[in-house]
């Protein structure tokens, strides 16, 4: 049905037009598309986060409950986007809403496998030793095991996020405003400027995002700083031990 | 003191891994838990911390119940040290350290005060450590600051699982001189299981010696179980040279150390010989003006030496490995009597002066005399003790 309202574009001969100028006429427009663009592709993410936490504790706690829970997020990952916002549309309208739940759902996906592996990452001296201290399992699984799976479940949210940005174009289908915008109207105009723009602002925020959340990633998790210097002071290390 | 009353643990698939166990860990001393895998000593050493519930019978600590306790209240209160570590990758050292008094609330630069108090008193490098992750340390380290870790709110017990298995035989010993030290100072009640049993009778005050299945094979001090296994599977379980490694733990003070001639360096050679020669003896042991040792001179030699030559000018043998009767065992003394080219072995004081001399058969009645003296002695505490003893 999108197809029909679809010109088939016709490209002069040679290299594609970059009408530079459109730009700047363009600025307010281009930089709000950016924004809901970002906030639809943080968002998700950041709620299916507060979600697969508690989901990934309880699947640990209860091994029967992660084989469906996986499958579950699995199956909903498979199904093309466009799909689920349409289904979603009965339910939730042609909006926002829509298209943040059905990202969310994609998110899980990605971040529940990456939260129950980093808490099974946790070695089993470590949890005894932290009971044999004297921990709660509650005090026990905040302090301890949450920390230490903190740089598997950030490797989960980077992709979640990167995904998410780049799925929250599809949203512009159903009429929720994102840099998908310039991709429809950039097709339906014949002026491939719109389009480039968009992607590469789609790349810019993809990146910009990955970059945040890597750096917020080393802040939280400063051992494994150490990790690498380290490994970069593995000579004098040594010399300082043999002395 | 700890107290195991007929406690046994049946797991749901049938398997007893320890089987009504009776044993006693007095207040202050190290009680070894030893025996092969599977024989129980792990188990038991959790239950009284309550990792492992008991299914039958109570361990009371300081007489009260374990099980009455609430569990996290009961651990803070008991330290714990197992294998591999169990470090928290995502905590500096000292934070690993402040684990149990931040637990207990206390406010953090006090708690990091104690735990600086702690690298301390376990060797580490406070400057160069306290603010590193465990990963960057080595497994010698790395232990230590779990041994610091788990005194870290002074806990009178200290449960020890395995603790030096993972580390090189040269920091191994190292560790175990450590804890020897340690023990020394703090009179902690200690109970370490281990599978080795040089370890066992290394550190322990006392060595239970676990059978397959659960049972205990003996209780006793390392010396008597050394000296007098009590049965097949001990003796084998203790091994080979258990006679040589009795010796250990009798010290080397009573030998008789007087006998053998020792002279000044400034003798000459026709007098020493003639001193030698009057008592018989074929070595003389030469020393310098401050009484250290020098060397051995054969007396059969001297008589080819020209007539002015001193003790000094003559061919000696070496003194090789010296021993020190006041701190020394006698295993010291007869590895360096067996050592010796001569077949005796020189007694020093703690400046290296010569006491004395001891050859094969003085060593032969000091190891008789210290024999009799622990079997009686041991025959005596045996009959004091009547729990804690063998199951």
């Amino acid at each position: 049905m999108v197809a029909g309202r679809l010109r088939p574009a016709r490209r002069p001969e040679g290299l594609p037009d970059v009408v530079w100028s459109w730009i700047p006429q363009n600025w307010t427009q281009i930089w709000q598309y950016t924004l809901d663009n970002a906030l639809l592709g943080l968002l998700p993410p950041l709620i299916g986060l507060a979600i697969s936490v508690p989901l990934g504790v309880a699947s640990v706690r209860w091994r029967l409950l992660y084989p469906p829970l996986l499958s579950l997020t699995s199956a909903i990952y498979a199904i093309p986007s466009l799909a689920v916002f349409v289904v979603l549309i009965d339910y939730t309208g042609l909006g926002n809403l829509t298209v943040i739940i059905a990202l969310t759902l994609f998110s899980l996906c990605v971040l529940l496998p990456n939260v129950v592996d980093g808490l099974r990452g946790v070695s089993e001296p470590v949890r005894q030793a932290a009971t044999a201290m004297g921990y709660s399992e509650v005090r026990r699984l905040v302090q301890v095991e949450l920390p230490i799976a903190i740089p598997v479940v950030m490797a989960g949210l980077r992709i979640a996020v990167v995904s998410s940005i780049s799925l929250a174009s599809v949203g512009q289908l159903i009429g929720v405003s994102s840099l998908g915008y310039f991709f429809l109207d950039g097709f339906q105009r014949d002026f491939p400027t719109e389009i480039y723009a968009a992607i590469v602002l789609v790349l810019v925020l993809a990146l910009l995002s990955d970059l945040v959340l890597i750096v917020v990633g080393r802040i939280l998790t400063p051992w494994q700083r150490g990790q690498r210097h380290a490994r970069a002071r593995r000579p004098d290390e040594l010399a300082g031990e043999l002395a | 003191m700890i107290t195991f009353d007929s406690v046994t643990k049946r797991y749901p698939d049938g398997t007893v891994a320890v089987d009504a166990l009776d044993l006693e860990v007095p207040a202050g001393k190290i009680m070894v838990l030893v025996g092969p895998s599977g024989c129980g000593k792990t188990t038991s050493l959790r239950m009284i911390n309550r990792l492992v519930e008991p299914t039958s019978g109570t361990i009371t600590l300081d007489g009260r119940n374990v099980a009455d306790a609430n569990p996290s209240q009961l651990r803070r209160g008991i330290g714990y040290v197992i294998q591999q570590t169990g470090l928290f990758p995502h905590r500096t050292i000292e934070d690993n350290i402040a684990t149990v008094p931040l637990l207990n609330h206390w406010d953090r630069r006090r708690a990091r005060q104690r735990a600086r108090e702690l690298m301390e008193l376990v060797g580490l490098d406070i400057a160069g450590m306290a603010k590193r992750y465990p990963h960057q340390l080595s497994g010698g380290q790395q232990q230590r600051v779990g041994v610091a870790r788990a005194l870290a709110a002074d806990p009178p017990v200290l449960l020890m699982d395995e603790p030096f298995s993972a580390v090189d035989p040269i920091v191994r010993a190292s560790l175990q001189d450590e804890l020897i030290r340690l023990q020394a100072e703090l009179h902690k009640t200690v109970v370490l299981v281990t599978h080795d049993v040089e370890e066992a009778i290394k550190v322990g005050d006392l060595v239970a010696v676990f059978r397959p299945g659960g049972h205990l094979a003996q209780v006793d001090t390392p010396a008597r179980l050394l000296g007098a296994p009590t049965d097949e599977y001990v003796r084998d379980f203790v091994g080979f040279d258990r006679g040589i490694r009795r010796l250990s733990f009798f010290p080397a003070a009573n030998l008789d150390l007087a006998g053998d001639t020792v002279l000044p360096a400034s003798t000459p050679a026709s007098e020493a010989a003639a001193i030698a020669s009057r008592a018989g003896d074929p070595w003389i042991l030469v020393v310098d003006l401050g009484r250290r040792p020098v060397g051995w001179a054969a007396v059969a030699d001297l008589e080819l030496v020209p007539s002015e030559t001193t003790l000094a000018g003559v061919a000696l043998a070496p003194v090789g490995h010296t021993f020190r009767p006041d701190t020394d065992s006698l295993r010291a003394a007869l590895d360096a009597t067996i050592l010796s080219r001569t077949e005796r072995a020189i007694g020093v004081d703690d400046r290296g002066q010569v006491i004395g001399t001891t050859t094969y058969e003085r060593l032969r009645d000091a190891i008789r005399i210290a024999e009799e003296a622990a079997d009686r002695g041991g025959r005596a505490a045996q009959a004091r003790q009547t729990t804690g003893g063998i199951a």
